[in-house]
């Protein structure tokens, strides 16, 4: 019975992933950048969707806005004295050894940014009353400027908020179509600069966000829509609406979640170990899930620190539109520049004339230009005299200077998973690597190998695997507040942190509807130092409870830094509820076992260039047409609509039910059978 | 110890690069854990601090790039251990901060350690940090004084750690001389978590490569470097150019500083001859401060991204004559040289290679870093030592205005939150801002200074070494000069008294220092 449409906007593409009692339709469309309402009436329309479809929807309306500062006409009200705090944030210069240096436009100018008598004290005491007649003047000075939303922020208005609250109800009357967005409703936390920014960007992409999704709904018709959020759980269109800031870093979370949930069922566990790898045209995103899918407080978005939960994904500038060059001292280099979509590789013959990762693995015959809706032979004749270019300024032939453009990516995307794998404390070796994404596929093997990663799954839609994770999404929402107390004092008298989870709670249910599954967890730090360590509080709150986020706190400063001080004070410094309802989750049968072998998929041979040396005659296999069961050995190439993926030597590959390609490292095979 | 073979070959273009990546990589992530896990503010909020991988012979391999002030200081941390010790063992940490013997200042304490590989010693680690607090007349440890001695505990070069094994009765003397132990010793269980972090990726690199290789691109990598640099020196003009500036002493004096830059074929050499001699207060730097703030010129000036490593420094050679105060001797106070005196002797190297590459180099960035400290005892009546810098506005360069409220040239810490602050320190912040105006006009405007107002909630010790109070950050091409600084003290009855560039005060609670601090100076004429 399930109606399931999950729609992933991406730069190039606008991915459907459609699946109505089981039969998966999966669907692409142009992007239109401008209004992606417009590429998501024309994918509907082209699909069989009911008019009662459920739609999950990732959206990089609000990313796109921020970045490219395309948002409202904000406003800022904060503590007189103060009106400068997002301008100068942590004054530092971005770049540590340039004597001309810009930084992007603050997203308030000067003008519109303004201040108020007012000031509450660290301790909480009100020192200085709000002044309410000061209000009317602020009031007519955001109509003369034209703001079109506003952010509040007083300082240490997480410890006593009735001043943003007086502030906010005075202006909304005076002012009723001014968006107002709070830093009490957004992030009740400490440090004045992030959750100054945090709330800036909330009130200055939610006039963009709120009539995108208004335009959406008209599109939808009468379909209910839910909407991913950074943290990797979705949120009704209202909700998204209030605080569109939940949306802004949702780009990448839904293809965490489909990997996360196609390693559940492939591995036949609730907990699966797996580091996703998700290689686009310009950037990858990687994520090391250590049996659930990670979430973080602390991410970064373009120059600006976004303080509410999103899933714990490291980016970086490498992908198949890098380009590739040789620098003065006579290195290569690969990226971060990036050829992007247009006008992309050379390959593509849309005018890219610099070599990109792309074209190297063309050169190679790692990817075969029939298979692209782009290009044609000539651009492929282009692409290696530009790798023969290349490799002139390299002493080399085009094909060696190729694998050289292919190690030198692969190297940064290594130091991408050692950084969300070794750094942090977990050994890679004992982990899923899961590629997807377009190129994600074609490099996972050497990447595998270099980790020290002995299985990899790629799911069986690696090109549309954002989509497909979107269906298969909790509803989550979240809360946190700041709560600055020694753990030996929560714990000597539970009722404070109780009656603070309770609250809490009771708002995550009210923004959830429903009877929602709620934890909770603490962010912890010993006292004196400045970060954070997130750890579960188990329910009901109580002494032996409390003790164990304290058990657990030290038991993860020795995981992420090699030691903990078990004598030494804990901090609580943040109290976090999470509400989550199961989403109208898809199943997916088992296939039966085939009764045929591999032999049947294959479509032929190519010379494919793995290492140094000569090509290797490579046996090539029609994604589709594997089935359950089969099996064969790399080295290999499979072809699908939107991927190819390259098995290298030392690899044996088997198809499971679920039609993934389950690939082992042979001279690891024996040793764990 | 064994030494290991060494051939020299011709590196391979694409593991020259990946070297680049995982040499980098491991310096940056020590900084990381140590970030993480520190206590001082300045470490955990306003990142002072450098984390470096060294080969066998003390060059340095990667620095995470935080503060250049370092730069050619870590190098002199890591050579001073060396001549220090005569026999080093793995799980050996040698701690300093004797500015004469591989500091800089006391407040930076480095750690330097080695890596071995089987029983060949191949690599050093080292991370400089800023502690809050090393003793001395005030708190803070960065006092009015005229002596080393005044300035906190001395650390020579001495193994903290020896085969793994904590040396307690030295940790012991260190803290029983500072006014906060229990930071000092979180921050010092802080660096060596960031070394565990770099042993331990050596160690890994040596296992899935051998050590033969990265050794060898360790090697590569500088020479690298070194050719990337003097390539670029090479393409500026040649010939020696001179230029002089001065700092501000609280007497009135006005020592000078000048330097004749000679650029010569594809190396360039900077000459402090004709330098004032060491002065009577901490305004004096040692010589690898002097180098450090060199190679950052230097640095500035090739645009290239090159990964910075000893191969940079090569080709840039720094004399300044013993006795003048870039090159102190004992006992010279310094306390302030590495903070205040480095940002001069980069305006001033600057200003003379503004005469060979007008188009590049920029107009003078607020010159200093506004060094607060305050100390006292809080409500409880436990000790505590707050010390941080302020922004200023950065100078204007040829085709783009300087940014605001930022820290120029030597330093690029952050600044420390409010609401943490307040919650940490009896003290309230009244005022932060931009300073309007205070940038210097021009075609391209200087940035502006910043505002910060603090009140003092209990009596302290107030200190501040600040510069640029009465010259003005210059201009270039005809810009104008940004606005000097300003400190001020206002009392009780709201009545603002103006207190010099460096002072140091009991003040009562209610008491407000005001700080303004200089903008950067103008670039190119005025066109309206």
């Amino acid at each position: 019975m399930a109606d399931l449409v999950g729609i992933d906007v991406g730069g190039t593409f606008t991915d459907f992933v459609h699946i109505r009692d089981e039969e998966v339709v999966v669907h692409k469309v142009l992007t239109s950048p401008t209004d992606q309402s417009l590429a998501i009436g024309r994918g509907l329309a082209a699909l069989s969707a009911g008019p009662e479809a459920v739609i999950i929807h990732g959206t990089t309306t609000a990313t796109n806005a921020l970045l490219e500062r395309r948002g409202a006409k904000t406003a800022l009200l904060t503590t007189q004295g103060f009106a400068d705090v997002l301008a100068i944030g942590r004054q530092n210069r971005p770049h540590l050894y340039r004597l001309a240096q810009q930084r992007p436009r603050p997203l308030v100018p000067r003008a519109r940014r303004f201040a108020v008598n007012e000031r509450v004290a660290a301790n909480g005491a009100v020192l200085t009353p709000l002044d309410p007649e000061a209000l009317k003047e602020i009031a007519a000075a955001l109509e003369a400027c034209g703001a079109e939303s506003l952010a509040v922020i007083f300082l240490f208005s997480f410890l006593d908020d009735t001043h943003e609250r007086t502030a906010g109800r005075v202006l909304q009357s005076l002012l009723p179509g001014l968006r107002i967005s709070l830093s009490t409703d957004i992030l009740p936390e400490y440090r004045e600069y992030e959750r100054t920014v945090t709330t800036v960007v909330n009130a200055y992409v939610q006039p963009v966000v709120a009539q995108y999704l208004e335009r959406l709904m008209t599109v939808v018709g009468r379909r209910s829509v839910w909407v991913m959020q950074s943290n990797g759980g979705t949120i009704d269109v209202p909700k998204a609406a209030e605080q569109p800031a939940r949306l802004v870093l949702s780009g990448p979370a839904g293809g965490v979640v489909g990997a996360f949930k196609v390693a559940q069922q492939a591995l036949d566990t609730d907990a699966p170990q797996v580091l996703t790898f998700d290689m686009g045209g310009t950037s990858t995103d990687v994520a090391l899930c250590p049996g659930i899918i990670p979430r973080t407080a602390e991410s970064m978005i373009g120059d600006l620190p976004l303080r509410l939960p999103s899933t714990r994904i490291h980016t970086v500038g490498a992908g198949g539109g890098s380009i590739a060059r040789v620098d003065a001292g006579g290195a290569l280099r690969v990226g971060p520049e990036s050829a992007g979509a247009s006008p992309g590789p050379v390959c593509y013959g849309k005018g890219g004339a610099e070599v990109t990762v792309t074209d190297a693995n063309l050169v190679l015959g790692r990817l075969e230009m029939a298979r692209f809706e782009i290009g044609n032979k000539h651009s492929a004749q282009a692409a290696h005299e530009a790798l023969a270019r290349l490799g002139a300024l390299l002493g080399l032939g085009p094909e060696q200077a190729a694998l050289g453009v292919i190690r030198v990516a692969n190297a940064t995307m290594e130091r991408a998973l050692r950084r969300v794998s070794v750094e942090q404390g977990y050994d890679p070796r004992r982990y899923t690597l899961i590629p997807f994404g377009g190129a994600g596929p074609l490099h996972a093997c050497d990447l595998a190998e270099a980790l020290g990663v002995q299985t990899i799954i790629v799911p069986r839609h690696p090109g549309v695997l954002s989509a497909l994770g979107l269906l298969l999404a909790d509803v989550t929402y979240t809360t946190a507040r700041a709560l600055l107390r020694p753990m030996a004092k929560l714990i000597g008298d539970h009722n404070e942190a109780a009656a603070l989870v309770s609250e809490l709670s009771v708002q995550v249910a009210a923004a959830l509807g429903g009877s929602p599954r709620i934890s909770a967890s603490l962010d912890l730090r010993y006292l004196g130092q400045s970060y954070e360590l997130e750890v579960p509080l188990c329910l009901p709150v109580g002494a032996p409870h409390l003790e164990a986020s304290a058990a657990a706190f030290h038991a993860a400063h020795q995981q992420r830094y090699g030691y903990s001080m078990l004598e030494r004070p804990v901090e609580c410094v943040t109290v976090r509820v999470q509400g989550s309802l199961p989403g109208a989750k898809p199943t997916f049968a088992d296939a039966p076992w085939a009764t045929s072998d591999a032999s049947i998929a294959q479509v032929g041979h190519r010379p494919v260039w793995l290492h140094s040396g000569e090509p290797t005659m490579v046996p090539c296999y029609d994604r589709t047409r594997l089935a359950a069961g089969h099996q064969f050995r790399g080295p290999a190439l499979l072809y699908q609509y939107g991927s190819t993926v390259l098995v290298a030597a030392d690899w044996r590959v088997g198809i499971d039910r679920q039609h993934n390609a389950i690939l082992h490292h042979e001279a690891h095979t024996n040793a764990s059978d | 110890m064994k030494p290991i073979p060494m051939h020299r070959t011709e590196p391979d273009r694409v593991l020259l690069e990946v070297y680049r990546h995982r040499f980098a990589g491991i310096a940056e992530e020590m900084g990381l854990t140590l970030q993480r896990t520190g206590y001082s503010p300045n470490i955990k909020e306003r990142l002072d601090y450098s984390c470096a991988v060294f080969d066998a012979a003390g060059a340095m391999v990667a620095q995470a790039a935080h503060i250049p002030v370092h730069l050619g200081a870590m190098p002199a941390s890591c050579a001073a251990a060396l001549r220090a010790v005569e026999r080093w063992k793995p799980g050996d940490v040698v701690a300093l901060n004797d500015p004469y013997q591989g500091g800089n200042h006391l407040p930076d304490i480095t750690l330097v350690s080695p890596v071995f590989a089987g029983d060949a010693l191949v690599f050093f680690v080292a991370t400089r940090a800023h502690h809050a607090d090393v003793g001395g007349m005030s708190p803070g440890s960065l006092p009015l004084s005229t002596s080393l001695f005044q300035e906190g505990i001395i650390i020579p070069p001495v193994k903290l750690y020896s085969g793994g094994t904590l040396c307690n009765d030295l940790l012991t003397l260190i803290l029983r001389n500072v006014r906060t132990p229990e930071e000092r010793r979180g921050d010092l269980a802080a660096q060596r978590a960031a070394h565990a972090v770099g042993e331990e990726r050596l160690a890994a690199l040596f296992v899935r490569f051998g050590v033969h290789e990265v050794l060898q691109y360790a090697a590569h990598l500088q020479a690298y470097s070194e050719r990337m640099t003097r390539a670029a020196i090479a393409s500026w003009p040649s010939g020696t150019y001179h230029a002089q500036d001065a700092l501000e002493l609280p007497d009135g004096r006005m020592p000078r500083i000048r330097v004749s830059a000679n650029v010569a074929e594809d190396a360039i050499t900077f000459d402090f001859d004709g330098t004032d001699p060491i002065v009577q207060g901490p305004l004096n730097t040692v010589l690898p401060v002097t180098q450090s703030a060199c190679y950052y010129v230097v640095r500035c000036l090739i645009e290239d991204d090159i990964p910075v490593n000893a191969g940079c420094f090569a080709p840039v050679h720094v004399r300044a004559p013993a006795g003048c105060l870039v090159h102190a001797t004992p006992p010279a106070a310094v306390a302030g040289g590495n903070v205040e005196t480095s940002q001069r002797i980069t305006d001033v190297a600057f200003l003379a290679l503004a005469q060979a590459l007008p188009q590049k180099v920029a107009a003078a960035g607020q010159g200093t870093m506004n060094n607060v400290t305050i100390g006292g005892e809080g409500e409880a009546g436990q000790r505590y030592a707050y010390y941080e810098t302020l922004g200023g506005g950065m100078g204007a360069a040829p085709a783009c205005d300087g940014l605001s409220g930022v820290h120029v040239h030597m330093s690029n810490t952050l600044n420390t939150p409010v609401e943490a602050l307040e919650m940490q320190f009896p003290f309230r912040i009244r005022e932060y801002g931009l300073r309007r105006r205070s940038g210097g006009d021009g075609r391209y405007r200087g940035g502006e200074g910043i505002i910060r107002e603090y009140e003092l909630l209990r009596p302290a010790t107030v200190t501040m070494l600040s510069e640029r109070r009465v010259r003005a950050p210059w201009g270039l091409a005809g810009g104008g000069p940004g606005a000097v600084g300003r400190n001020q003290l206002i009392d009780r009855d709201g009545q603002a008294h103006p207190v010099p560039g460096k002072f140091s005060r009991r003040l009562e609670a209610g008491t407000r220092l005001r700080i303004s601090t200089p903008g950067g100076g103008g670039w190119g004429v005025c066109e309206d």
